[in-house]
């Protein structure tokens, strides 16, 4: 400038240019001016302002004050106001701007040509020394969820910083100052009520300080709808939409509506969504919600004419006029515009937990006559309206009225009858339900009636009765040239009488019709009959247990007459219980057995196995006989048995005898040898467990030779006792031997026969176990023993063996007892398994306990209660007459399996001849 | 007689500390961070050389500022912190409340039963009544609440405990009372 003014003087056409020039070349912008900073804490903006010139470019430069550190370091670009001729510019902190000390400058640019930097302004923290106690900014924020917040924490002058931790969760930390210390948690969720806590602690672990951030959403409320009640004015309400998060007065939602703000809203939770509710006294038409919070604001409308939103009240002070079969319902309205309002309303009606809604209308509508109720019932009852024109929705209900029916007459008993084979009968009646009974039963009347006779007898029975027998037989003997009497039973209550219910009963047992069988399916016995004229007025279906002999539990169904077909069901059916169902028509006449059905509900395996199983050799064959399982132990329709050769581990089937009434069986083709048989009968659900019988098959040539050689022995007793050969002087006790298990049949070889006194017995299963007893033995697949006593043989000249008096020996008895007879045919005293066999040189030791075969005595079989009752001390024989070698011979059924004899104290060899023929008995 | 039941004033004081630490643990407060002592409750300090009554009287009187200081809090929290719906928190507090206002009453009485006469209230000057404004120390102050309540009845129990002159004098008219209507019977 000082040249430029020196050429101007001189040169004064270049002084222009030259100045221009020069000016052009050498100027340098203004430096900024009067700065000022202005910081906004909420808000963490700090504003420059400053005077600036002509320059629209600045740099700026803000540092940490304390460790000159830059935070901020860019080029700007600013205008001047037209008037101020101020620059301004907004600079935001991530930190808020309490922290720590900020020094700003700012300086002009012009391309690349800079001013110098302004003085350094400085914005002072909270971290300055004056300032000694601890501190955290910022406190008490509001923000919207997923956003960061910087909090920064000043140490208490004197102590060591130690952390920060938002929550619970310790964060990293930045120093900005000495004192000074700041985390940023980002991506923030929203916080519980109380907001979420920052907490600053020192090195020792102590807590220094703290802030509380509350994170949340802006409102965002939903569904706002006006109605009205009164007619007049309008309650609107709307759903609150998603939790804020946002507590405490000053940070709760507020509302208004319309322009008013509500302090208090009406709230109230629907489907999981909270709803607020206001009212406005006159309806606008147009209404407008806004919703605030710290975070922002939402606004909804709705409009519509009032009388597009009628909803009426809920009906008040209900009352009501209760008669037995209906009731009338009156209730109050609050407001009179309803007097002319066209409404309709729903009437619940609840009674045992059952609940049934009627709609009625009418204007003003305030009472109605509910019909089809029940007597002496309990009803709960509520109502709720709507207009009937421009419907909208439907008021609230009322609160429930709670009353009972009056009561009235029972209804007329259902009632049916049950013959006997002995004329015996019995009148039944099913009990009155509670819907039927119409008010507690006082009682019931009986009345038989003999329409020939015209004679009549009336009885009064108490509510507990259901059943009186009646004897058709003392009936139809005192004169009455009728076969029928009449039966009439009515029920009492405190309102009166039934109608009556009558049946005809027959005075005399009728056969009944073949029985079919039917199969239970879909809950019930499917029954089908042909259509009968003489059902005037439809059937009766009858069940009971077939099983059942006296008194039995019976059940029963009224079918209409124009149905053929029904499905008998019953609570009451058990599975494994053969019923009887039977059909009969009716008319004004005796009930006619049409039809009988028999069926189970489920078949089960057999309960019982067959009884009195036993087993005969004949010839070289071997018969088994059973008699018949009872019908309640059968639990389903027999098909069949199932023969088994028992080895004792295994059962081997060897026939299927598929005709149910068959009740024995015969066994071909075995060698010699002992064998056990197991007979299973079966239903369709499998078998029973079956029951066991042993055998010895015997040689028919030894067995011939033994008859004679008992007969010797029984005549000839004085044959010389054998010597003990070799060393048999062992102790007395069980020989184990294990069968194997590989073979079917185990099949026991003779030994050769000693003279010694000790002899080889089988013990047979049922003597082993104590707690088998009955005359059904249960199969066990343990591969079983079989069990040998060197024992002593009682040396006696003859002992018969019979069975002893233990249980098991009962039932083998018993067992014996078969429904066989054989005229003529000779049975074996006993069926041992196995014994050591004979010499034929001295039989007379094993005649006494081997008593199997002995020749026929046709004559003594005329008296077998004598030789029964003899308790085995029978008459002396005559003269035994011939004894063929072609005799025929069977197996003592009475011994079964049993080793000793029920005799075994005779010593005579009479009387056990005698006793052997005697057990022969039909 | 004044119904001083010590068992239930220990059930009383578990209640109370375990309120304090409900509230720690709500407020997320870490465990291994200590927060500092700051007495709220301002009462002459303890001496062997006080009497009965006077024991009874500093102790009635920490016990009403408790229950001031109490009151405040809970409607200082329900102003800044409240508004949701209310929890278990919030039933304990009352719960305490009640339960302190329970000691406070027996206190009375035996401050009454020792002199017989009526019980002045003891001045609440210069107690911090209003407490903080900032959140967080609202929070604190709220918690020192619940420590001096913890404190306080704690020494509810001591003081009790250690008159027994007092509650033996008042067996002994109880059971003069006793012996006088079965005599009238």
């Amino acid at each position: 400038c000082i040249m430029c003014i020196y050429i101007t003087l001189n040169y004064l056409f270049l002084t222009v240019c030259l100045c221009v020039h020069v000016f052009f070349f050498f100027s340098v912008p203004t430096v900024p001016q009067q700065v000022s900073l202005s910081p906004n804490l909420e808000t963490q903006q700090l504003t420059l302002s400053w005077l600036g010139g002509e320059s629209t470019t600045f740099d700026i430069m803000i540092l940490r004050t304390e460790l000159n550190e830059t935070v901020f370091y860019e080029t700007v670009s600013v205008t001047a106001d037209k008037i101020s001729g101020q620059h301004q510019w907004n600079w935001t902190s991530v930190e808020p701007l309490e922290c720590t000390s900020l020094s700003v400058q700012i300086r002009s640019r012009d391309g690349q040509t800079t001013s110098d930097w302004s003085d350094t302004h400085i914005l002072p923290g909270m971290d300055l020394p004056s300032n000694k106690d601890s501190q955290m900014f910022p406190q008490d924020r509001v923000v919207s969820v997923g956003t960061n917040t910087t909090f920064c924490c000043i140490v208490e002058e004197g102590l060591g910083f130690g952390s920060i931790r938002y929550r619970d969760l310790v964060m990293n930390v930045t120093r900005l100052s000495r004192r000074s210390y700041a985390m940023t948690q980002i991506n923030q969720g929203p916080s519980g009520v109380t907001g979420t806590n920052v907490f600053c602690s020192s090195d020792e672990k102590t807590l220094l300080n703290g802030a509380v951030v509350f994170v949340g959403y802006p409102p965002l409320p939903s569904d706002l709808v006006c109605e009205t009640h009164d007619l007049v004015s309008a309650v609107c309400q709307w759903n609150r939409g998603r939790d804020t998060h946002l507590y405490g007065k000053k940070r709760k939602t507020y509302y208004t509506l319309n322009g008013r703000y509500f302090t208090h809203t009406h709230t109230h939770t629907f489907m999981n969504q909270k709803w607020s509710a206001c009212s406005l006294a006159q309806w606008d038409g147009n209404f407008t919600l806004v919703a605030r919070n710290l975070l922002g604001q939402y606004s909804l409308t709705d409009s519509s004419e009032l009388s597009l939103r009628v909803r009426p009240v809920a009906p008040a002070n209900l009352t009501s006029v209760v008669r037995a079969w209906n009731a009338t319902l009156l209730w109050q309205w609050k407001h009179r515009g309803y007097d002319s309002l066209a409404l309709i309303c729903q009437v619940e009606l609840t009674s045992h937990w059952h609940t049934t809604t009627r709609t009625f209308s009418g204007v003003g509508l305030r009472s109605v006559i509910v019909l089809d109720l029940r007597p002496d019932e309990d009803y709960s009852i509520k109502v709720r309206c709507g207009v009937q024109q421009n419907f909208w929705n439907w008021g609230d209900w009322s609160g429930p009225l709670a009353f009972r029916t009056s009561i009235d007459i029972p209804d007329a008993p259902d009632v049916w009858m049950w013959i006997e084979r002995d004329n015996t009968g019995r009148l039944m009646w099913k009990p009155l339900t509670h819907r039927e009974s119409h008010g507690q039963i006082t009682g019931y009347e009986v009345t038989l009636w003999s329409p020939d006779e015209n004679i009549q007898h009336t009885e009064t029975l108490p509510q507990s009765i259901c059943t009186v027998p009646i004897n058709l037989t003392h009936i139809s003997t005192t004169g009455s040239s009728s076969n029928k009497v009449i039966a009439t039973v009515i029920a009492k209550n405190a309102a009166g009488v039934s109608p009556p219910a009558s049946i005809v009963m027959p005075l005399r047992w009728t056969d009944p019709p073949a029985v079919s069988r039917t199969a239970y399916m879909d809950g019930g016995f499917p029954l089908s009959w042909q259509s009968d004229a003489n059902a005037s007025c439809g059937y009766v279906v009858e069940w009971h247990d077939a099983s059942c002999q006296q008194d039995c539990a019976v059940e029963w169904i009224k079918v209409a007459a124009e149905n053929t077909n029904i499905s008998a069901q019953s609570e009451n059916f058990q599975p494994g219980v053969r019923y009887t169902l039977s059909l009969y028509s009716c008319s004004s006449e005796v009930p006619q057995l049409l039809q009988r059905w028999e069926g189970y509900m489920e078949e089960l395996v057999p309960s019982s196995s067959v009884p009195h199983l036993s087993s005969n050799q004949q010839d070289s064959n071997i018969k088994l006989s059973w008699g018949e399982i009872p019908l309640v132990s059968r639990r389903g329709f027999l098909l069949g048995y199932h023969i088994y050769l028992n080895n004792g581990s295994q059962l081997m089937l060897l026939a299927n005898v598929s005709d149910p009434t068959s009740r024995s069986y015969t066994v071909k083709g075995l060698p010699v040898g002992s064998y056990k048989f197991t007979v299973k009968a079966y239903t369709s659900a499998g078998e029973d467990t079956g029951a066991t019988v042993s055998i010895s098959l015997e040689s028919y040539n030894n067995i011939l030779f033994s008859i004679v050689a008992r007969v010797k022995k029984a005549f000839y007793p004085d044959i010389p006792e054998p010597k003990l050969a070799g060393d048999w002087s062992r102790t007395q006790g069980p020989l184990d031997v294990k069968p194997s298990p590989h073979s079917m049949v185990h099949i026991v070889e003779e030994p050769e026969w000693d003279s010694s006194k000790e002899a080889l017995v089988v013990i047979p299963e049922e003597d082993e176990d104590e707690d088998e007893t009955g005359d059904e033995p249960v199969d066990t697949d343990e591969p079983t023993s079989l069990r040998y006593y060197n024992q002593v043989i009682d040396d006696r000249p003859i002992r018969p063996r019979f069975p002893d008096s233990s249980a098991s020996s009962a039932s083998s008895l018993d067992s014996a007892r078969t429904d066989v007879t054989y005229t003529g045919i000779q049975t074996s005293g006993n069926s041992l398994g196995y014994r050591p066999q004979m010499q034929p040189g001295s039989l007379s030791q094993d005649m006494a306990s081997f008593g199997g075969y002995q020749p026929q005595c046709s004559w003594h079989l005329d008296s077998p209660v004598e030789a029964e009752e003899s308790g085995g001390l029978a008459p002396s024989l005559g003269s035994p007459t011939s004894v063929a070698s072609t005799q025929f011979l069977l197996p003592d059924s009475g011994s079964k399996e049993q080793p000793e004899g029920k005799g075994q104290g005779s010593s005579s060899a009479t009387t056990w001849f005698h006793n052997l023929l005697s057990s022969a008995k039909p | 007689m004044p119904n001083v039941n010590l068992s239930n004033h220990l059930i009383q004081t578990h209640l109370l500390i375990s309120s304090w630490s409900y509230n720690r643990k709500k407020e997320s407060l870490s465990p291994d961070l200590t927060v500092a002592d700051g007495r709220l409750v301002t009462v002459p300090p303890p001496s062997s050389q006080l009497d009965t009554r006077d024991k009874l009287w500093r102790l009635h009187s920490a016990l009403l500022q408790c229950r001031s200081l109490l009151e405040r809090a809970i409607t200082k929290e329900e102003e800044e912190l409240g508004g949701a719906e209310k929890g278990d928190y919030q039933s304990q507090r009352k719960t305490v409340r009640d339960r302190l206002s329970l000691l406070l009453a027996n206190t009375g009485e035996l401050l009454k039963a020792t002199d017989g006469t009526a019980v002045l209230t003891p001045s609440l000057e210069g107690l911090e009544i209003d407490g903080p404004t900032i959140l967080f120390e609202v929070k604190l102050w709220i918690y020192r609440i619940f420590k001096e309540l913890d404190y306080w009845t704690k020494t509810a129990i001591t003081t009790l405990q250690g008159l027994p002159s007092v509650t033996a004098k008042e067996r002994g008219r109880t059971t003069a009372v006793r012996r006088r209507r079965s005599t009238r019977r």
